[in-house]
C-alpha cells in the first residue's frame, strides 16, 4: 500500500457483528482494507462474506463494533450521527443495485437531489443536473420519468446523481447486476470515464466478473476478511460471478 | 443506450467549480429548503392513487366537521329565535323561568309593577304560545302566536315584506312571517296548485277568523311553527282558555340607564326575573346545550369525522411513507437528515390537509347554500367553525405525518444496501 497522504479509505481491524449472544453473526472479523485516491477498487466475494457490511461501514451508514475507519482523513468512528450524515452528504456519491430513483420525480430532479440536500437554489440544481445528464449521454431525457427509461439508462441517471456534487468517494453496490452484458459494460465505461480523477476514489462491490477488467485493484473477501488483493485484475478467477 | 456517454464524458476537473461550490457549501439545518419541499410535493402529487385516498379522508373529515357544526349552531340559534324576532332590551319573566321558550305565566298586574321601577322608560305585555291554525283546506298547522301591546306595538316585527304593521290594530288581524305564508299555503281551486298566503287571506285560530294584514321577515323557531303576530288582547282570544296569559313583560331602560342595571333593579323590586336580551339568549342556548341531546348527537358525529379523518388519512399516509421507504432510505444514505425528511413529510401531510380542508369546507358551504334556499336544516357557518375545522384538519395532518415520521426516524440508511 502507499503512503498515508494518498490513502482515501483506511479500514483497520474492524469487527462487526449482528445480533447478540449465541445468535450473533460476525460479519466482519478484524478486517483490513485500503483504497487510494485516484483508483477504482472492487470488493468481490461470495454472498454473505461481508462485502456490503464493509461498504456500509465505509459509507458511514453503519457503525463498526471495533477498529478504525478513516475516509479522506475523517475518523468515522469518532463522528456523531449528525456529523456522519454531513460527511456522507459532502464526501460520498452512491450508485445502488436497484438504482433507487424516485419514480414520481423527473430524471433531472432525481439527479439534482444531492445538490438540493446541500441547499443550493433549485434552478441551479436543475441546471447542473442537466449538465450531468448530458455527460452520461441522456441529453433530452431530463423531464422523463425514470420508469420510462431502460435499466441501463436508469443506472446512468443513478451515476449522474452520484457524481453531480463531485464527491471524492464513489460507492457502487452491484451497479451492473441488474443489467445485461453490453449495458453493464457501457455503465462501467461511464463510471470509469467520469469518476476517474486524481483525488477521487471509487469502490465497487460486485459479483459480476465481466466488469473486473475495469478495476485498478480487486480485494477478495471471504468469511468477513479481506483474503487477497489483486493488483492485476486479470489474475483473479471468475468464481464469484 | 442512445449515444456515446464516453464521447460526452468530461473529466472530473471539468466540474471543478461545481466541486468547490458543492463541497465548500456549509450544510445547515435550514427551516425551508425549497428544492427539498418541491421534491416532497412531486412525490405526493406523483402518487395519484394515494393522494386521492388521502384527500378523501381529509375532505370527508372537513366536510363532516364543518357541516355538522354549522347545522348544530343553526339549530342552537333557533332556540332563542323569539329574542331575535321580538326585540326588547329587557325581558321580565317569572322567577322560575330558565329560557325564553319556557314561559311561566305572570299576573297582568306585573306589567304595571315593572313600569313602576325606577329607570324603566316603558313596559309592555307579551303573550307567546304554541297553538294550532286551521287552514283553508281544513288542515291544522302548529304556529307560534305572539301577542304584542296594541298601543305601542312593542315587540312588533322589524321588517315587513308586505302589508302594514299599523293595520294590526284592525279587528281579527294578524301578521305572519314568510315561512308561515308558505307553510299555511292554500290550494288554488282553479289550478290545484299551492299558493302562498298573502295580505287579505284568512285562516282560523281557536275557531275565530284571523285575517292577514301583513307578511314580515322572521327567523325560524325551534318548534318549527311560523310566527304569527297579533295584539295582546286578541292573542288571548286566539289561545285556548288559560287563567294567566301574560308570558313576558318587555321593558325599555330610560335614557342614560344601562339595561343590566335596570334589570337588576326590576328583579330586586318585583321579585320577578329580569333579563337583558343577551343574558336570556345565552341562558337559552346553554339550557338546550345542557338539557337536550343535541350537543351529544352532533358532537358524536363531529368526533366521528375527526377519527375517520385520522384513521383514513393516517393509514393512507403511512402506506405512502412505506411505499417510499427505500427512496427515503436512499435520501438518508445520501446525506438527508431525519429532520429534513420529517419536514418534508409534514409538508406533504399538511398540503394534503389544506387541499382536503378546502374541498371539504367548500362542499359544506355549497350544501349549506342549498339548505339555506330551502330553509332546512338551519346552517350557520361561523368563522370560528372554519377556524376550528382548520385546526382539527391540521391536527389530523400532523398526526398522519407523525406516524410516518416515527417510521422514517427509525429508518436505517444502511438498509439501502440490502436491496
Amino acid at each position: 500500500m502507499s503512503s498515508a497522504h494518498s490513502l482515501a479509505v483506511s479500514v483497520r481491524s474492524v469487527d462487526k457483528a449482528f445480533g447478540s449472544g449465541e445468535a450473533a453473526v460476525r460479519a466482519l472479523k478484524q478486517t483490513h482494507f485500503e483504497a487510494r485516491k485516484g483508483e477504482l477498487v472492487m470488493l468481490v466475494g461470495p454472498s454473505g462474506c461481508g462485502k456490503t457490511t464493509l461498504l456500509s461501514i465505509i459509507a458511514g451508514t453503519l457503525h463498526a463494533d471495533a477498529g478504525e475507519v478513516e475516509v479522506f482523513g475523517k475518523k468515522l468512528h469518532s463522528l456523531s450521527h449528525g456529523e456522519l450524515t454531513r460527511f456522507r452528504l459532502n464526501h460520498l456519491g452512491f450508485v445502488f443495485q436497484s438504482f433507487n430513483l424516485i419514480p414520481t420525480l423527473s430524471v433531472a430532479e432525481n439527479v439534482a437531489i444531492p445538490l438540493i440536500l446541500h441547499g443550493l437554489p433549485h434552478a441551479e440544481c436543475l441546471e447542473r443536473a442537466r449538465d450531468m445528464l448530458a455527460r452520461v449521454g441522456l441529453k433530452g431525457r431530463e423531464e422523463t420519468r425514470p420508469n420510462a427509461l431502460s435499466g441501463g439508462q436508469q443506472q446512468r441517471v443513478a451515476i449522474a446523481r452520484a457524481l453531480v456534487h463531485t464527491p471524492p468517494l464513489l460507492i457502487c453496490d452491484e451497479p451492473t447486476s441488474a443489467l445485461d452484458k453490453d449495458t453493464g459494460a457501457t455503465v462501467m465505461e461511464i463510471i470509469r470515464d467520469l469518476s476517474r480523477a486524481p483525488d477521487r476514489c471509487v469502490i465497487i462491490v460486485t459479483h459480476d466478473h465481466r466488469i473486473f477488467k475495469y478495476a485498478d485493484r480487486i480485494a477478495e473477501m471471504e468469511d468477513g476478511r479481506i483474503t487477497r488483493v489483486h493488483d492485476d485484475p486479470s489474475t483473479i478467477d471468475t468464481q464469484y460471478s | 443506450m442512445s449515444d456515446s456517454p464516453a464521447a460526452a464524458a468530461a473529466p472530473h476537473e471539468k466540474h471543478a467549480a461545481g466541486s468547490r461550490h458543492a463541497r465548500g457549501l456549509p450544510v445547515r439545518a435550514r427551516l425551508f429548503n425549497g428544492g427539498l419541499f418541491r421534491i416532497g410535493m412531486n412525490m405526493l402529487f406523483g402518487d395519484r392513487a394515494k393522494l386521492a385516498m388521502l384527500l378523501c379522508g381529509m375532505t370527508f373529515s372537513a366536510l363532516l366537521m364543518s357541516q355538522q357544526s354549522s347545522i348544530f349552531f343553526g339549530i342552537m340559534g333557533w332556540t332563542y329565535t323569539p329574542l331575535v324576532n321580538i326585540r326588547s332590551k329587557i325581558w321580565v319573566s317569572d322567577s322560575k323561568v330558565e329560557q325564553v321558550n319556557d314561559a311561566k305565566p305572570l299576573r297582568d298586574t306585573d306589567v304595571n309593577r315593572v313600569r313602576s321601577v325606577d329607570g324603566v322608560a316603558w313596559a309592555a305585555p307579551l303573550h307567546t304560545s304554541l297553538t294550532q291554525a286551521r287552514l283553508f283546506d281544513g288542515n291544522f298547522k302548529l304556529i307560534q302566536l305572539i301577542g304584542i301591546d296594541a298601543s305601542t306595538l312593542a315587540g312588533a316585527p322589524a321588517v315587513m315584506v308586505s302589508g302594514d304593521l299599523e293595520a294590526l290594530r284592525l279587528p281579527n288581524t294578524v301578521i305572519i312571517d314568510e315561512f308561515g305564508a308558505e307553510r299555511l299555503a292554500r290550494t288554488d281551486p282553479a289550478t290545484g296548485k299551492q299558493v302562498k298566503l298573502g295580505v287579505g287571506d284568512t285562516f282560523e285560530l281557536n275557531d275565530q277568523e284571523a285575517r292577514i294584514v301583513g307578511v314580515c321577515k322572521a327567523k325560524r323557531s325551534f318548534t318549527g311553527g311560523p310566527f304569527v303576530y297579533t295584539t295582546y288582547d286578541r292573542a288571548i282570544r286566539y289561545s285556548p282558555g288559560q287563567r294567566r296569559t301574560l308570558s313576558f313583560v318587555l321593558a325599555e331602560p330610560a335614557a342614560g340607564e344601562q339595561p343590566e342595571a335596570v334589570a337588576r333593579r326590576i328583579s330586586a323590586t318585583t321579585g320577578l326575573r329580569a333579563w337583558t336580551e343577551d343574558a336570556l339568549s345565552t341562558n337559552t342556548f346553554w339550557w338546550y346545550w345542557v338539557n337536550t341531546g343535541i350537543p351529544v348527537s352532533f358532537g358524536t358525529t363531529i368526533i366521528l369525522g375527526l377519527f375517520v379523518g385520522i384513521a383514513v388519512s393516517g393509514q393512507t399516509f403511512y402506506a405512502f411513507v412505506l411505499d417510499n421507504l427505500k427512496y427515503l432510505a436512499a435520501l438518508k444514505a445520501m446525506g438527508a437528515t431525519t429532520w429534513m425528511l420529517c419536514r418534508m413529510l409534514v409538508l406533504q401531510a399538511v398540503t394534503a390537509g389544506l387541499i382536503g380542508y378546502g374541498i371539504g369546507v367548500g362542499l359544506a358551504s355549497i350544501m349549506g347554500r342549498k339548505m339555506a334556499e330551502k330553509g332546512m336544516p338551519p346552517f350557520v357557518m361561523y368563522p370560528e367553525i372554519l377556524i376550528g375545522t382548520f385546526l382539527l384538519i391540521m391536527g389530523i395532518s400532523l398526526a398522519s405525518a407523525a406516524i410516518g415520521i416515527i417510521r422514517v426516524a427509525r429508518l436505517d440508511p444502511a438498509s439501502v444496501f440490502r436491496g
